[in-house]
């Protein structure tokens, strides 16, 4: 015992620790022969051989119960998420802040919101989702129509925005006070747009973008969109909150600001 | 126990060791040796009273007394400076576990440092991971720290708190005052029964005898004289010391120590002296955190390479290692263990077993010798008739405290006449108003050979008091060293019968000389050749068996020569004393206690060496150590064989001899090593008439022979040896407080047997630690591998730390410490006491099974069920990786699930908290298989039985419930991030808690099938 309880000096101890490293008396290499380390090293490449095989036995049985279509469950999901565009940030929210004397500043947004256009340029729209939508109601398909087993999208095309377009105004209103921004609703797969009214009148999302059949189904989706044009005061930081008015999505959720509004701050300097 | 050996023997130590501490010691004791140098036993009385300015007939004056006192304090031993309590209660947080949380929380400090300088002000978690180490560590430390206040508590409880009283003399007048307040030159008078009050030197005397056993352990009583015998003062007889007691007579003499300077508290200091040692678990637990932080660093060196090699920056990858190293700390170990030792404690407690520290509770489990004193623990304390010899035959008595046992047949004549000499011929008589209390444990007025008849008579013929009136006492002679007989001449019972009848008794070759009869089988037959070798024969085997032995004899006076009224002289004796009839012999000893032989066997079944260190003669300890199986039916010692096969003894093998008695006296020329050989060679050992010093250096000598030593006693004179002690047992009931200070364990029952109890408590709580240990570790990994997949394979956060802080601390911190509760696999007390070096508490088996076999598999159940919750949701596997960067940006509030879907920042973030709570629910349910699996290392829990540990199942369907809670209990998303993930999930682990009970079985049958095979060696843990 009385071994035991010595306190070891350092050198000792880096003694012991080369001791253990090798033993020249027994020929064992970090407390075991060699022969036993390839004994013990086979038993645990089998182990884990044996373990990586049922766990992905494991993932393959998952996969395989899971519909391509639709996700099992939705329960993150309950209502959808809105975006404005430019999502420039400040400090937390989003915050549109430009100079129209300064031409750079303008023009950045411009880019952004041009970026953001891109998948809904005319043509493409009518190369990809050349479907000619009845408005006003439901999209409902039940079948595979169209090409590849896929079903239609409808197309939303960049000049449905009018003057927020970018076609005829390519700087967005950005080197006046009168700006653009997009507001996009996040695409999910729920059927919970229904007679919605939007403030401003004519941002009405069109019904027959929904519902949303998933990314294999509809893969040409785009999502509508729907574009607000401001007329600042001059100097003045405007707070705008964005919600989609619709008595099936919440937009009260404390926890999550982008849920079925989105809120942000827009300013125009001169 | 003279002053030259106790003091050469620290000589022969200090040559040995060159280490500071004893050196220190050694200075210590050669400063006492300097103040033992007291000649007052030497020096005249009137020398005396000049020294002490004192009066052997007036005493001191009162003022002058006053003064003194004013001086030297009071009379009365100063407790040991008790460890102020914040230092004991800092001892509970700086265990080995404790530095190692200690360091965690720091490093977690430091991880949050470089985060808030980074400005990544929302990682909060190691702020909190911190705060939750530090309370842990007070916490617990709290806990400790009140279960000892407790056991200290009881402890103090015991104390005997009835001041002691003393008579003195002071301006001529006696006065009876309380004992802590005399001085030194202060004169008092001492009578039979009491305590001496301090160190006296005798100035006058009458058949004064003290029992020295508080001091020696010797339990033969010494008488004092006045006269110096010899020159040193622990020998002479007219010094009497502080703390024995008078057994008989009357004393006066003059104090010359008091308190702490009398030679007792001097004993008593020098066990203060004595450092504590580091118990087996601590060390043991140092080993496991050597082992952790071992890893935990080797880990995250690992992945810090990997991290910079896949990328990160140094400073992320510096946070990824402190993660890794922070996360291999089990938070809910020290809880565990805490709350399983005092759980034992506890459990001891009830067995009349008190622990005042609670890493003592193990100590006696892993204890391979006990240093056992004799007087008083081994035995009862009180000399005991124990055997006869009357008829040519040798009859036990009944010893048993309980006068349980077998009694002698008392159907003689001859018995009768033996108790009627017996009852006569004694002085001894009870204290009065006792009649409830049962005769054993009566008091009694009167030395120790006599209270033993006393009691003898008193059970077997019934009330002495009564019968001695009826005979009538004429005259007596008391026992005088030269006579060695004591002699009374009695009235006859009946009236008729006018002779006279005189009793004798004494040792007994003096009164086989003064007979000329024997008494047999009621006849009074002549004691020829033949008679006397017969006595001769009994008077050996009774003295061999280490009992004092007394001849008995009687004669009834011729009528006609000692008529009624004739003047009988006691000092002229001017009666006849020879030609008398011979009686019997009776013989007695300090009986062992009726358990303990029994104990001493369970001791040796259990592997555990049980070593007599007495101060008492050598022949009555190996008599007392054949009695109680210290030394085994057949063993003998060196002397036997050397008078078996009549050869001188220096030719005797010593390695033949099983047994060895060795005195002080042979002890003190004796080296170290010579000792060292004596306690290797011989497994059965004896040391006879040691003082406090060599009981230390035995102590010593077992130690460095590698064995983990409990000592027991109950004297001042053990106080040092308990000290230095792996674990000091003292005695509760018989113990002196200095002993109980000394000691780590106290039996409250002063009941050897309990030690057993003790071992065994130890020794399951050492396995049973060691199970809750490797459930604890286990889970580690499934912690860990989470945050490792997070950094290499860049997949959202599978694991947060909140929910690792509820897992540890919260969850699975009840099936941990049920493991506490589980019955011993096999007959513990019939294995070897495990091997301090060899048998460690966390080996490298039971950490590699527990971290890369086990836990392994609970990693993958928890990926299973984390992929499943994922892809369930949208989100598939292969998606996942590389996810992170995306997934974790505060501002993408539209990233794309596998179907398209568009998730904001918080929707996502609910869904890592999703995330969070099935990997919590797979850690659980798998922790549930493996509780199952920790019930044994061994056996297979079929024959264990499932249920046979109630509070295991308990603490299950408790984890369950508290899971639940924790699962869906409202508000717990926002507040602990668990969300109530759907029902299915909980189920998604289950084959693979399944393939681990199964797998462990496996391993359990291979390991039983194959001991020593290479399953067994890389397996068993």
């Amino acid at each position: 015992m009385a071994a035991l309880k010595e306190k070891r000096t350092c050198g000792q101890r880096c003694e012991d620790f080369g001791r253990f490293v090798w033993n020249s008396d027994d020929g064992t290499l970090m407390g075991r022969t060699p022969e036993k380390w390839v004994y013990i090293s086979l038993y645990y490449v089998a182990f884990y051989v044996v373990m990586t095989a049922l766990f992905c036995l494991a993932i393959w049985t998952l996969m395989y119960t899971l519909d391509p279509y639709t996700p099992d469950y939705q329960d993150r999901l309950k209502s959808p998420g809105v975006m404005v565009w430019p999502d420039t940030y400040g400090e937390e929210t989003v915050e549109i802040f430009y100079n129209t004397s300064d031409k750079a500043s303008g023009k950045k947004m411009a880019n952004i919101l041009n970026e953001f256009l891109k998948p809904y340029n005319d043509t493409k729209q009518l190369e990809c989702n050349n479907y000619n939508c009845t408005k006003g109601k439901y999209f409902i398909q039940n079948t595979f129509s169209a090409p590849h087993h896929t079903k239609w999208s409808c197309p939303f095309t960049q000049s449905m925005l009018g003057p927020c377009s970018g076609l005829e105004d390519p700087t967005f209103g950005y080197n006046c006070s009168r700006p653009c921004v997009i507001i996009k609703m996040n695409r999910d797969g729920q059927e919970n747009v229904a007679k919605i009214e939007y403030f401003p009148d004519r941002g009405i999302i069109d019904p027959s973008y929904f519902p949303y059949y998933g990314k294999l189904a509809q893969p040409t989706y785009v999502n509508p969109l729907v574009a607000v044009r401001f007329s600042l005061v001059e100097e003045k930081k405007a707070k705008i909150q964005c919600r989609v008015v619709s008595h099936k999505i919440s937009y009260e959720n404390f926890h999550d600001p982008y849920e079925g509004k989105v809120i942000f701050s827009l300013k125009a300097l001169k | 126990m003279s002053k030259k050996d106790t003091y050469n023997m620290f000589e022969m130590d200090g040559d040995m060791d060159k280490k500071k501490k004893k050196m220190k010691k050694k200075e210590k004791l050669e400063g006492m040796k300097k103040e033992m140098d007291i000649d007052d036993h030497e020096i005249t009385i009137e020398e005396l009273e000049m020294r002490y300015n004192t009066s052997v007939t007036k005493g001191l004056t009162s003022t002058f007394a006053s003064q003194v006192l004013e001086r030297d304090g009071p009379n009365e031993l100063k407790p040991p400076k008790g460890t102020p309590e914040y230092v004991k209660f800092a001892r509970q947080l700086a265990g080995g576990l404790q530095c190692l949380m200690w360091v965690a929380a720091v490093i977690c400090f430091i991880a949050f440092g470089i985060e808030v300088a980074r400005g990544n002000v929302t990682a909060f978690d190691n702020l909190y991971l911190a705060i939750t180490l530090i309370s842990v560590v007070v916490v617990t430390g709290c806990f400790g720290y009140y279960q000892e206040f407790k056991s200290t508590n009881i402890i103090a409880s015991f104390k005997n708190l009835v001041p002691q009283q003393a008579i003195v003399i002071r301006d001529g007048q006696k006065n009876q005052i309380n004992a802590h307040q005399l001085v030194v030159g202060d004169l008092v008078e001492i009578k039979g029964g009491d305590r001496v009050p301090a160190d006296i030197r005798i100035i006058s005397g009458q058949a004064c005898k003290v029992d020295n056993s508080s001091l020696t352990g010797e339990s033969e009583p010494q008488s004092k004289t006045p006269e110096c015998t010899h020159e040193n003062p622990l020998e002479t007889k007219n010094i009497a010391f502080f703390s024995t007691t008078c057994l008989e007579g009357v004393a006066t003499g003059i104090i010359i120590n008091t308190g702490d300077r009398t030679i007792i508290g001097r004993i008593a200091s020098l066990a203060s002296g004595v450092g504590n040692e580091k118990t087996p678990i601590a060390i043991e637990i140092e080993h496991f955190v050597d082992i952790i932080a071992g890893l935990a660093i080797f880990f995250g060196f690992t992945f810090f390479v990997v991290a910079m090699f896949i990328g990160y920056a140094f400073l992320e990858a510096m946070i990824f290692f402190m993660a890794i190293v922070v996360a291999y700390v089990p938070e809910g170990l020290l809880a565990t263990v805490t709350v399983c030792l005092s759980l034992t404690a506890k459990r001891l407690a009830r067995k009349n077993c008190v622990v005042k520290n609670l890493e003592a509770v193990e100590t006696l489990g892993s204890t391979s010798v006990i240093c056992s004193d004799k007087t008083g623990t081994l035995t009862q304390n009180r000399m005991t008739v124990a055997h006869l010899w009357f008829d040519n035959h040798i009859h036990a008595a009944d010893t048993t405290e309980d006068q349980s046992g077998q009694s002698f047949d008392q159907s003689s004549e001859t018995w009768r006449s033996v108790a009627r000499v017996a009852s006569l011929c004694n002085r001894a008589t009870f204290r009065p108003d006792q009649e409830g209390v049962p005769i054993p444990k009566r008091l009694v007025v009167g030395d120790a050979s006599e209270t033993a008849l006393l009691k003898f008579t008193e059970l077997t013929v019934g009330n002495v008091m009564d019968y001695r009136n009826r005979f009538k006492k004429v005259v007596e002679v008391p026992f005088n060293s030269t006579n060695k007989f004591q002699l009374s001449v009695h009235e006859l019972e009946d009236p008729l019968d006018l002779r006279y009848l005189l009793v004798m008794k004494g040792a007994p070759e003096r009164i086989l000389e003064r007979c000329s009869t024997i008494l047999i089988k009621g006849q009074e037959l002549p004691l020829d050749e033949q008679w006397s070798e017969a006595f001769q024969t009994a008077y050996m085997d009774l003295g061999g068996l280490g009992e004092r032995v007394l001849g008995f004899c009687h004669i009834y006076l011729n009528e006609k020569e000692f008529p009624r009224g004739y003047p009988f002289d006691p000092d002229e004796m001017n009666f006849t004393t020879s030609g008398l009839c011979f009686a019997g012999l009776i013989s007695m000893i300090d009986p062992p206690r009726a358990t303990v032989p029994d104990a001493v066997m369970k001791c040796r079944t259990a592997g555990i060496r049980v070593v007599m260190v007495t101060g008492d003669h050598p022949i009555t300890a190996r008599a007392i150590a054949a009695n109680v199986g210290i030394i085994s039916e057949g063993s003998e010692t060196v002397e036997d064989i050397a008078q078996r096969k009549r050869i001188p003894v220096e030719q005797v093998n010593k390695r033949d001899a099983r047994a060895c008695v060795i005195s002080g006296g042979q002890l003190k020329d004796m080296s170290s090593e010579e000792l060292d050989d004596a306690l290797r060679n011989h497994p059965e050992m004896v040391f006879a008439r040691t003082s406090p010093q060599q009981k230390l250096i035995i102590v010593e000598s077992c130690q460095r022979l590698g064995s983990i030593v409990a000592v027991t006693g109950d004297g001042v004179n053990d106080s040092p040896a308990l000290k230095k002690a792996d674990i000091g047992v003292a005695m509760g009931i018989a113990g002196s407080d200095a002993a109980k200070n000394a000691a780590d364990m106290i039996l409250l029952d002063d009941n050897f047997a309990s030690i057993v109890t003790g071992v065994e408590q130890g020794r399951l709580i050492f396995d049973n630690l060691k199970k809750s240990i490797a459930y604890t570790l286990t889970k580690n990994i499934p912690e860990l591998t989470p945050y490792l997949i997070y950094i290499t394979v860049s997949v959202p956060l599978p694991l947060g730390c909140i929910t690792i802080l509820f897992i540890e601390l919260a969850t699975d911190i009840f099936p941990s410490v049920s493991l506490a509760y589980e019955k011993a696999e096999s007959d513990i007390m019939h294995l070897k006491p495990r091997n301090p070096r060899q048998h460690r508490l966390v080996n490298e088996a039971l950490a590699v099974y527990s971290y890369f076999q086990i836990g392994a598999i609970q990693s993958f159940a928890g990926f299973t069920d984390y992929f499943t919750a994922m892809a369930q949701e949208g989100w598939y596997p292969l998606l996942c990786v590389g996810l992170r960067s995306q997934w974790e940006n505060v501002h993408l509030q539209d990233v794309q699930d596998s179907y398209g879907q568009e998730w904001t920042f918080s929707q996502r973030l609910y869904q890592e908290y999703t995330c969070y709570t099935v990997f919590f629910v797979s850690i659980e349910i798998c922790q549930i298989s493996d509780v199952l699996i920790r019930k044994t290392r061994r056996l297979s829990v079929f024959q264990q039985g499932f249920f046979r540990n109630r509070v295991l199942v308990s603490a299950i369907v408790f984890q369950l419930l508290l899971g639940n809670l924790l699962c869906y209990c409202p508000g717990m998303p926002n507040i602990f991030n668990f969300m109530p993930i759907r029902v299915q999930w909980w189920f998604v682990p289950v084959p693979y808690g399944i393939l681990i009970f199964v797998y462990d079985e496996i391993r359990k049958l291979g390991v039983r099938r194959y001991p020593g095979s290479w399953w067994d060696q890389e397996l068993y843990y």
